[in-house]
């Protein structure tokens, strides 16, 4: 099976090796990956922020690169939910109003496509995480089970559930730096329930949510391992 | 739009300063686990018990359909308790519903207004409006009561006094009766009970919110606990019910949905304990009650929202549910919002009852990280997250500068793979020019606000506290 | 199946403080004595109904214990409100129809008992004939409003007066009923 592979913005910038470890995963599961070349956002932080016009022009992008009939992986609960829940809207009455539904349709978030297809990428990691929902994957692709089973694939991994995991870390995209003390607080939060577990690390599907639980948890002097899911499962 | 804005007039700051004055607020902090978990709690039991999706969605299709008929309906309403010698007043506006209710307690002589708790007179902000007539107002709901007294906006649209604590409150009875009152919760219960008693026998006007109203019969609903509802709406000689246009089923199958949907949304229980439906003034052979029944229906903003991308903000039912389970108003409360409506459907209802250029309308729907908590606990399934995104969109001309052109900007790089690719490796060099032993602890320009309270980690996987 | 449904009804207005027994039409009025007397009832006010006349209620609960009214009982509001005179009054209404799942009581004002009886006297008995028991809001509605136009007040009560404004901790006896107590009438 064909599958394209988009790392997402925030994997290009902050985490590459997120992007890498998706890809191992997918191999490892016989899947053939492809990375189309050029691709950059699916728009999200425009989207969310008010200004449609210009995540549309970012998505018009995305809509090219992505283009066929392949299916498309996304290694971010929250960027696959932009494309699924929101695509259609913001192309609603455009020319590429099908594109984008026809896009929406064949994308996923990584870990649901493993449990959509029964794929388990047979990994080795020994150790405990304790794992965070982030809140679009959560709530707007509705996936509470497909990161949890793909740990359960793996005999190594001891899940330890953390007090409030679906609980938002107060992230929120442009809500992080336009009222970041009640962000932070949140953040706080998030990490101290995640510590308080005794986990070896903190994963999660969004990249995004971990920068900044991290990054809160280095200010405030919490210890806290952070990786994304897909690195521990490439293993 | 309307002549007073729904904000409140005397707030001071930036929502973001009010929210931070409150994260330091460990007293109002720990009320707000408190009610918010005792909120959980409820809920949970309520989903136990009962198919709450099922019943979520056949409220949303409830409300939806009212909406739509909404003219037809308030026409039938009108009709049907006119009928019953209630009389019918149709407020364009906040101003327009304050002067009916001022005029008509001029004309009758009244002094003393009891009220039950209504989110509506909130809104249109009725209480000032009587005061500056000279008359004297008492809000009976014990919550509404100690806000009252405190001189404070309410906290919650079910919950008004959620941010005080028992001793804050013995204070303010104190004050208000002059004597000492002891600090104990079942003696400040006995002690409002025994001084608004004498509210309720002395007030000629009673004011309560409605819930709900019912076209088929001419009825309106008035949902409470406290008995508070009933007695202002039993025995002043005139009742006032002043109603948000859009609070209306048209069949008594319609409304025992969401009378049933309401108290397990709003307090996490199967029944509330008193709800009042009333059809209109005493009646001849009857011996109580009130003889003059007025209900005002207030507009302010709404009919201009049917048909547009607001619409479904109509379908609320006022039960609070939305803020005990959002992570920001269970951090900071209600009173930073400014405004009645205070949590999610507070930051999309008051920009949009105002309109877009109120100065509500670039603070309020960005207070919200869009997690969604708030449409997983609607009982009527608005779309709450997704509003707020569009109320955003309606208001981007009173961001920051540096905001829209750092949109426009950024539109136009990352749509281009080459400006993408040289972005992303200036960023990279910059992470390696500011990172100190893997992590970056101040950013230059706006996007200091992140580094204002994170470090930015120059690795992946993020290397943790040396400790 | 009556007697499950009025189990239904008294296990729900418990779970919120009120309470409640299933009696013969025998035993109604000791039943109510007992009530009242737990209550320390000095003055009673009962709806203008038929069945409690058939009971023969007013002159069995009388006495030099108490004082029996019936509604209109010419009190005034401070009196009923316990403003004025005792104020350990109880009124006793009869139930037009009941949501026996949720707990939920139905009174109309056209039935003999006002608008405020209930909840502005200190405490609150209703009666209940099983028969009248529904299982849901939609099917007690349904029966008052099929019986005729809709009473000029219809009040649902399913709890004793209670309030969680302070501190989020429910407590009792806000500005209603104190206390709540359901009798039903088996058969």
């Amino acid at each position: 099976m064909r599958a394209l592979l988009m790392r997402t913005c925030l994997v290009d910038h902050a985490a590459p090796s997120v992007g890498r470890a998706a890809r191992v995963v997918l191999e490892r599961c016989g899947v053939d990956v492809v990375e189309p070349r050029g691709q950059t956002c699916c728009g999200q932080p425009a989207w969310t922020a008010g200004y449609p016009d210009e995540a549309r022009r970012v998505a018009s992008h995305t809509l090219q690169v992505f283009a066929g009939e392949d299916p498309v992986i996304v290694p971010s609960g929250s960027c696959a939910a932009m494309i699924r829940h929101a695509y259609p809207e913001a192309f609603a009455g455009t020319p590429d109003e099908d594109a984008a539904r026809q896009m929406a349709d064949r994308t996923r978030e990584l870990t649901q496509f493993l449990a959509e297809h029964g794929l388990n990428p047979g990994c080795s990691h020994r150790g405990s995480v304790t794992y965070h929902d982030s809140c679009h994957m959560l709530r707007l692709l509705e996936e509470k089970e497909s990161p949890r089973t793909a740990m359960a694939g793996a005999s190594g991994i001891e899940l330890r559930e953390m007090e409030a995991t679906d609980v938002c870390c107060g992230f929120g995209g442009v809500f992080s730096v336009n009222y970041p003390e009640v962000s932070g607080r949140l953040g706080e939060e998030k990490a101290r329930h995640a510590a308080a577990t005794g986990a070896d690390e903190l994963v999660s599907c969004d990249v995004s949510c971990l920068l900044h639980i991290a990054g809160r948890a280095h200010r405030t002097g919490t210890p806290l391992r952070v990786r994304h899911l897909a690195e521990v499962l490439a293993e | 739009m309307s002549e007073r804005p729904v904000s409140y007039e005397d707030v001071t700051g930036t929502l973001r300063e009010r929210a931070t004055e409150a994260l330091g607020d460990e007293q109002l902090r720990t009320n707000l686990r408190a009610s918010a978990g005792s909120w959980a709690a409820g809920r949970k039991r309520m989903d136990e018990q009962y198919p709450f999706q099922e019943m979520r969605e056949k409220g949303r299709e409830i409300r939806t359909r009212a909406v739509a008929e909404l003219p037809q309906l308030l026409d039938q309403l009108e009709e049907n308790l006119t009928a019953t010698g209630g009389v019918v007043y149709r407020a364009a506006d906040a101003a327009a519903a304050c002067r009916y209710v001022v005029e008509l307690a001029q004309r009758e002589g009244a002094d003393l207004v009891a009220k039950s708790k209504s989110m509506a007179t909130e809104e249109i902000k009725l209480n000032e409006a009587l005061e500056e007539a000279g008359l004297r107002v008492v809000e009976t709901d014990l919550g509404e009561w100690i806000i009252q007294l405190a001189g404070q906006h309410p906290s919650h649209i079910v919950a008004p006094a959620v941010h005080l604590n028992r001793e804050e409150v013995a204070d303010l009875f104190e004050q208000e009766s002059g004597g000492p009152v002891e600090n104990e919760r079942e003696a400040l219960v006995a002690h409002a009970r025994q001084r608004l008693r004498e509210v309720f026998a002395t007030a000629q006007i009673g004011v309560s919110g409605v819930n709900l109203a019912v076209a088929e019969s001419g009825t309106i609903c008035v949902v409470e606990n406290e008995g508070n509802g009933r007695l202002v709406t039993a025995l002043p000689r005139i009742h006032v019910a002043v109603m948000g246009m859009e609070r209306i089923v048209g069949s008594w199958e319609d409304a025992a949905h969401i009378l049933e949907l309401l108290p397990m949304a709003a307090i996490g229980d199967d029944a509330a304990g008193y709800v009042n439906l009333i059809t209109g003034p005493r009646r001849p052979d009857e011996t109580d009650g009130p003889e003059q029944f007025h209900l005002v229906i207030v507009d302010g903003g709404r009919s201009a929202l049917r048909g547009g991308p607001f619409e479904e903000i109509l379908n609320c039912i006022r039960c609070g549910a939305c803020l005990y389970a959002c992570p920001m108003w269970k951090s900071v409360g209600g009173q930073a919002y400014g405004s009645p409506y205070s949590g999610p459907i507070g930051a999309v209802l008051t920009p949009v009852l105002e309109g877009p250029h109120a100065s509500s309308a670039g603070q309020l729907p960005h207070f919200s990280s869009l997690c969604g908590a708030c449409h997983e606990a609607c009982p009527v399934g608005i779309p709450i997250h997704d509003l707020l995104v569009k109320a955003r969109g309606q208001a981007t001309e009173q961001r920051p500068r540096s905001e829209r052109v750092g949109m426009w900007l950024w539109s136009r790089l990352w749509s281009n793979p080459v400006a993408y690719g040289i972005g992303r490796r200036l960023a990279r060099a910059g992470a390696r020019v500011l990172g100190r032993r893997g992590w970056i602890e101040r950013l230059p320009g706006p996007a200091g606000a992140w580094t204002s309270q994170r470090d930015v980690p120059t690795t992946w996987p993020p290397k943790p506290p040396s400790s | 199946m009556a007697t499950e449904a009025a189990q239904q009804l008294i296990a729900a207005l418990t779970r919120r403080r009120a309470s409640g027994a299933v009696v013969s039409a025998d035993e109604v009025v000791a039943a109510l004595d007992r009530q009242l007397d737990a209550w320390n009832v000095t003055r009673v006010v009962l709806a203008d109904d038929p069945l409690l006349e058939q009971l023969g209620v007013a002159d069995a609960l009388g006495g030099d214990r108490r004082e029996v009214l019936t509604w209109p009982p010419r009190l005034g509001a401070r009196e009923l409100l316990g403003l004025e005179g005792p104020a350990a009054t109880c009124g006793v209404s009869v139930s037009v129809a009941a949501v026996a799942p949720r707990g939920t009581l139905m009174l109309a004002a056209s039935t003999g008992q006002g608008r405020a009886l209930d909840a502005a006297a200190a405490y609150h008995v209703s009666l209940v004939p099983d028969d009248r028991l529904h299982d849901s809001l939609a099917g007690a509605l349904g029966q008052v409003y099929r019986e005729g136009p809709p009473p000029s007040a219809l009040s649902l009560v399913s709890a004793p007066s209670r309030t969680s404004d302070i501190e989020k901790i429910s407590t009792l006896g806000a500005h209603g009923a104190l206390g709540l107590h359901a009798l039903v009438i088996a058969g």
